[in-house]
């Protein structure tokens, strides 16, 4: 029952909320550990970098709605070799990214002419 | 400190700040989150050292306050955490809706009882509990006159020298100020037209500061405009500016008061609604203000005649008021009084407004809780018969994993839901209820038009109601919820037995209690009304009509002219068509505004010897002749009052308490008695006409001629054979004719008169019988409940007994026992609820004490029959029992 709920959610969802999107972009390029998503955002100059606790009740909804799933437990190099709980994008989770990616895409050529953004040059 | 020090000190933060999520997202996530911290404080404290860690530290008690609270809130979340409230809440409407009967019969008896205690509590809360609209209003009072020794008058008017000394007085009281009835109050916009009768209040002209309220437009009275020889001034109140057609130009133009010119100064707002004191009766409205025209240190401190009302400075303890008070009592006394004892003090400005109603009020109160106990008990025990129908469908729900929570919540919803759509519709009903009482509750029931419905009341009233269904829902909960498995499914085989029997059998014994204490009441109450009803006032009310006419000074000036007026409208009066005679009085009886006087009959055979003792205070009524007989008033001995007026002789009449008081067992006619300077004599002797109370003499009472002592009456009384209301017209026209600058006021017949007096008694008898028979109902039904319910489960058992040689009365015996038990018990336990309700309800009681065998047998023998009765309906079903059909199913 409770799953059903979920998922008629997601299917409903419209677009992905930008943290869920930074989440799977960071996890279509590999497995990653909290810190390590947020290290990324940071490094993809978001201005809003998702808080901690955003970001986990995130990861908490992503993987009750399929989206992400846990991956195994391991030793972080990047975090003094503590271990880690890593996640994993699944494929319905590729699939929310690329349509959101395209979602994005059509967006911003609207914007460009609309003259919000300059013109690509080729 | 060291870093991994700092580290193990950043993890028991970040653990702590957990708390604030819930606890399965804590499961679930805490621990990466935690870690997620770590890394981050790391990164700080290798950035930035410690200062950059515990901006660390508080950005993540931030985050987590902020994300902590959201993911409790979170729909899908808590709705994991606490359970399927929304799907519960549907399938409990469901339910309901499906019983229709049920739910609409359960959802009128909560209407209805919550919607008789919402205008209760509507009316209590006005008029009691919330606070005047004044500013700090707490700080108000008024102040009266203890005369002690002196005289046997314990709250007494105040001199407008006593006001003045407490103006002087200072400290503790900031202001002070009097109030006076205007006399005579004949109104017009301009000389000699329509002339109208409205009440004016003679004042200080610091009422409104002392009040704190300001004129909605024009001002009110400047420091200075009082005393003699000011400047006519007056302040309208905003009903009777309406009354005169709502022009703001009416401020600033002159206006004609007893036919001299007032100049208007200002109009007060709407919502000032200032009512006058008065040391007996109730308050008096006011229609407008005028300030007084002598200087009050000057006043005779003999004559008292003004009420008194101070400020007290802001948050003073009501104690040192009183001892403020007091001194300038005792200053008073010294002066005026040569030290005799008399004493001034204070009470509240409500206190003392309510102090009429609050003994019904609480009464009221007390039974309309008594109600809500009431429809707790019973919306519990027919929740319980729900629940037992169900118990087949608990037994298989919880067989299939339902936990004792969700069976119980299940419970509580469907009871909570019935007490807040009970409760909403209770609050609706009462929107219409409190405009019925307005409409039927006595006309000087303080701060009437302030009764009505507010949303805090409305929110009480649904949140008393959803109480009170979580409270009888709680009943069968905890029974559904206690039962065990096994006995459920063993009872439920049988299809309607069950452990809830005892519970529910205490729950009607309870019902049939309460209900026998509010009955008692109830029966007490209007038997008190009924003994009002037919007490006799001393007079015949039926086929009188009264009206004020005022003879004011100022058109008369002379005693001649006004007694020549008096005449021209007695006579005219008298010749009305279908008018048999009339009279005139400087007051009526009931309506308990007259001036008192004290007497001494020297060498009167009841004197004691102590001059003290023998001084006796007495109301004084100047009455014309045919008064007394137009009242049909009776005469004791001697004569009333005749036409011809016999010079050199000032006649007075007693009452009987006069009489017997100064000549017990003698012939009081011819005695004299020294009266301003002068002597009365008496010629005759009659029974009181009650001035107070339909059921119980006031003071004694003395009767002079109007005619003698320029006393200008104010009423005029007619007896006719027609229905008396119709003279109006006929009174007015004849009036005009006399005089076109007088009006014709307060027209009422005299039974109306008796019918305002008994007014509030009248209300609370019928509202407290309708609780009390609401309850009753609400016994009977729950008692119906359980005998039905009892014969339906022991069917099996009397076709046994049937079977065996029982025959159908003695099976019939076997159940009405049942019930009968039930009501006895029911009697048992309210013996004692019963005595304590009549000490609450002794204050309110007229001729009837609280516990008044023949009453309380005769409520008890009414309860005791119709339960019986609605015992007797279900269980006659056994007659029906065919054993030899039933045993073979």
């Amino acid at each position: 029952m409770g799953m059903d709920r979920a998922r008629r959610r997601t299917d409903e969802r419209p677009a992905l909320r930008p943290v869920e999107f930074h989440i799977l972009l960071s996890l279509a390029a590999g497995e990653r550990h909290g810190y390590g998503i947020i290290q990324d955002i940071e490094a993809r100059g978001e201005t809003m970098v998702p808080d901690v606790g955003t970001m986990y009740r995130a990861l908490a909804r992503m993987l009750e709605s399929g989206l992400i799933e846990a991956a195994a437990r391991r030793r972080a190099p990047d975090a003094d070799d503590e271990r880690r709980n890593y996640y994993r994008i699944t494929d319905g989770g590729r699939r929310a990214a690329k349509t959101e990616a395209r979602r994005l895409e059509m967006l911003m050529r609207a914007a460009r002419i609309e003259g919000l953004l300059p013109k690509e040059t080729k | 400190m060291s870093r991994s020090r700092l580290m193990t000190v950043s993890e028991r933060w970040f653990r702590l700040l957990l708390c604030l999520y819930p606890v399965d997202f804590r499961d679930d996530m805490g621990d990466a989150v935690v870690e997620a911290y770590r890394d981050r404080a790391r990164d700080a404290l290798s950035r930035g050292g410690l200062t950059r860690l515990v901006s660390v530290w508080l950005y993540a008690l931030f985050d987590s306050l902020r994300n902590g609270s959201g993911e409790r809130a979170r729909p899908a979340a808590s709705w994991r955490r606490s359970g399927n409230w929304g799907r519960d809440a549907e399938l409990v409407t469901r339910r309901l809706l499906r019983a229709r009967a049920f739910t609409a019969a359960t959802l009128a008896t909560l209407t209805l009882g919550l919607g008789m205690f919402a205008v209760v509590y509507t009316a209590v809360h006005k008029i009691l509990i919330a606070p005047m609209p004044y500013r700090d209003s707490g700080d108000l009072y008024y102040v009266w006159r203890d005369y002690g020794p002196n005289l046997d008058l314990k709250k007494g008017a105040l001199a407008g020298s006593d006001i003045a000394a407490l103006q002087q007085a200072g400290g503790v009281i900031e202001g002070a100020v009097g109030l006076q009835r205007f006399l005579g109050g004949i109104f017009s916009l301009r000389e000699d037209t329509d002339p109208m009768e409205i009440a004016v209040t003679v004042t200080s002209p610091a009422l409104f500061d002392l009040l704190g309220i300001t004129p909605a437009l024009g001002r009110g009275f400047a420091r200075n405009e009082v005393g003699p020889g000011h400047p006519l001034v007056i302040v309208l109140t905003h009903e009777l500016w309406n009354r005169l057609g709502a022009d703001p130009a009416t401020v600033g133009r002159d206006v004609r008061l007893n036919g001299r010119p007032y100049t208007v100064l200002g109009v007060m707002p709407p919502g000032f609604r200032f009512v006058r004191n008065e040391p007996i009766g109730p308050a008096q409205r006011v229609d407008a203000y005028v300030t007084f025209e002598v200087n009050l240190a000057e006043t005779n401190p003999k004559a008292a005649a003004c009420s008194g009302l101070i400020r007290a400075r802001r948050g003073t303890a009501p104690e040192a008021v009183a001892a403020a008070v007091e001194a300038v009592g005792r200053a008073v006394d010294e002066r005026d009084f040569s030290g005799r004892g008399l004493k001034l003090y204070p009470v509240g400005l409500k206190t003392d407004l309510v102090a009429r109603a609050r003994p019904a009020l609480l009464v009221l109160v007390a039974a309309g809780l008594v109600l809500a106990l009431m429809l707790t008990v019973n919306l519990a025990s027919v929740l319980l018969a729900r629940a037992a129908q169900r118990e087949h469908e608990f037994t298989v729900s919880r067989a299939l994993g339902a936990n004792d929570g969700a069976v119980m919540r299940a419970m509580l919803l469907e009871g909570g839901l019935l007490g807040l759509l009970g409760g909403a519709l209770g609050a609706l009903a009462a929107v219409w209820g409190t405009r019925a009482l307005v409409a039927v509750a006595p006309l000087d029931l303080p701060r009437r038009e302030a009764i009505a419905i507010d949303w805090g009341i409305a929110g009480a009233v649904i949140l008393l109601g959803l109480l009170l269904g979580l409270l009888a829902a709680s009943v069968p909960a905890l029974w559904a919820a206690r039962t065990s498995l096994s006995f459920l499914l063993a009872s439920s085989a049988v299809r309607g037995g069950g452990g809830h029997g005892r519970m529910r059998r205490g729950m009607i014994v309870a019902q049939v209690a309460l209900s026998l204490v509010l009955l008692s009441s109830g029966g007490l109450v209007v038997r008190s009304f009924e003994r009002l009803l037919r007490a006799d006032p001393g007079f015949k009310p039926e086929g009188l009509f009264t009206v004020r006419v005022r003879t004011p000074p100022e058109f008369f000036p002379k005693p001649n002219d006004a007694i020549g007026f008096q005449d021209r409208i007695q006579a005219a009066l008298a010749a009305l068509p279908g008018v048999t005679g009339a009279g005139a009085a400087s007051t009526l009886p009931l309506i308990a505004t007259t001036g008192q006087t004290t007497i001494t009959i020297p060498g009167a055979p009841g004197n004691t010897g102590d001059a003290e003792r023998d001084a006796l205070l007495v109301d004084v009524i100047a009455a014309r002749a045919g008064y007394v007989e137009v009242m049909g008033m009776r005469l004791l001995a001697g004569r009333a009052f005749e036409e011809s007026r016999p010079s050199g002789v000032f006649e007075a009449i007693v009452d009987s308490n006069l009489a017997r008081r100064f000549f017990p067992g003698a012939n009081a006619l011819g005695a004299r008695i020294p009266y301003e300077k002068d002597w009365l004599t008496i010629v005759g002797v009659v029974e009181q006409a009650r001035l107070y109370d339909v059921h119980q003499d006031g003071r004694p009472e003395l009767y002079v001629r109007a005619e003698d002592w320029g006393v200008r009456p104010l009423f005029y009384v007619v007896r006719t054979e027609r229905p008396p209301h119709t003279l109006l017209p006929e009174v007015q026209a004849a009036v005009r004719r006399i005089d076109t600058r007088v009006a014709v006021g307060d027209p009422r017949t005299m039974e109306q008169i008796v019918d305002d007096t008994l007014r509030q008694q009248k209300t609370s008898a019928a509202l407290i019988v309708a609780f009390a028979l609401g309850a009753l109902l609400l016994a009977a039904m729950g008692l119906f409940g359980v005998v039905s319910a009892s014969v339906t489960r022991r069917r099996h058992e009397l076709a046994v007994r049937l079977a065996l040689g029982a025959d159908h009365p003695r099976v019939l015996r076997l159940v009405l026992r049942e019930g009968a038990l039930l009501v006895g018990v029911g009697v048992l336990i309210a013996l004692p609820g019963i005595y304590a309700a009549g000490r609450l309800i002794r204050g309110v009681l007229v001729g009837v004490s609280p516990s008044d065998p023949l009453t309380l047998l005769a409520v008890t023998l009414g309860l005791a029959l119709v339960t019986l009765l609605t015992c007797y309906v279900p269980a006659r079903r056994v007659l029906t029992i065919e054993p030899a059909q039933l045993l073979r199913q």
